[in-house]
């Protein structure tokens, strides 16, 4: 059963590195946003930037791995996020996605874990920071097995 | 002059409340997977990150007059989708606001799916810049010069 996690408690993380070829897919997976400030260098010169840009939304793909990694169930069944890109991120970069936990309540009966989140460039920058609230984590993964029912 | 004092109309003229509309898609197999391989996680839940509802439909009325550069998101997750099953969007325009001479506005859009399962709640925090300036000009004098 996995532990509850108390005041001060530091995620499990990871490091990514973003590669151009996997942004330009970023782009076209789910919906193809056609070109842009994140998949064509001419695009990101038309947007004032020297060269492409990693969209906030890769960030935000880390902070849900990190979570559903943390969490399980507990996060991807009622997971809340709140998150601001603050630094730009290019290809190359590396990432690491963290997360600190700042308070654990009870609300309505039930926990309530607030959770701390920053992303770090390899060189110590965070590219992002935000809050994320779930339930004490849980050793479920219905997701994987075809969802709750 | 401020940027706030320049070339503003637009974002004027879009009024707390603005109904964007809905869309829909199905979340087939292949986008869940590809999702999946791209943000190199394989059980990655919600491949809805990547279809950018707030954004999308933001565009499909917008597209011409103004850009929402994501600053950042104030999300909630309810059921990952289920591969196969359509998925239905609607979108408003929740609030607008000035801060350091910078006009955002907050778009929500809420995603269910045919059987009427809540997916997600996402809130798109846009840098509304219209389509006249350079939508990152701002990140670039910001972070490019260091």
């Amino acid at each position: 059963m996995a532990a509850p996690l108390k005041v001060g408690d530091r995620l499990a993380s990871f490091t990514r590195e973003i590669e151009e070829q996997k942004m330009i897919l970023f782009e076209r997976v789910v919906w193809d946003r056609g070109s842009n400030s994140h998949s064509d260098p001419e695009a990101a010169k038309r947007d004032g930037m020297s060269k492409v840009i990693a969209s906030g939304q890769n960030q935000m793909a880390f902070y849900h791995e990190l979570l559903e990694r943390n969490f399980g169930d507990a996060w991807v069944y009622g997971g809340r996020i709140s998150a601001r890109y603050i630094h730009p991120v290019y290809p190359g970069d590396k990432l690491t996605p963290h997360g600190e936990v700042t308070e654990v309540a009870e609300v309505d009966g039930k926990p309530l874990v607030t959770v701390k989140l920053w992303v770090e460039k390899q060189d110590g920058t965070k590219s992002s920071v935000g809050t994320a609230w779930a339930g004490q984590p849980s050793d479920e993964r219905s997701w994987i097995e075809g969802g709750k029912a | 002059m401020s940027e706030v004092s320049q070339d503003n109309s637009v974002w004027e003229s879009i009024p707390v409340g603005d109904d964007l509309g809905v869309m829909d898609y199905v979340m087939t197999e292949k986008m869940i997977a590809d999702y999946r391989e791209v943000v190199g996680n394989p059980t990655a839940a919600y491949p809805t990150v990547a279809a950018r509802h707030p954004a999308n439909l933001f565009y499909r009325k917008y597209r011409s007059v103004m850009r929402v550069p994501n600053t950042g998101h104030d999300s909630q997750f309810f059921n990952p989708p289920i591969a196969g099953k359509r998925i239905f969007v609607k979108a408003t325009v929740t609030d607008k606001y000035i801060r350091r001479e910078k006009t955002y506005l907050i778009i929500e859009a809420t995603a269910t799916d045919e059987d009427g399962r809540l997916i997600e709640i996402s809130r798109l925090v846009g840098l509304a810049r219209p389509t006249t300036r350079p939508a990152l000009a701002d990140v670039a004098k910001k972070w490019e010069k260091k």
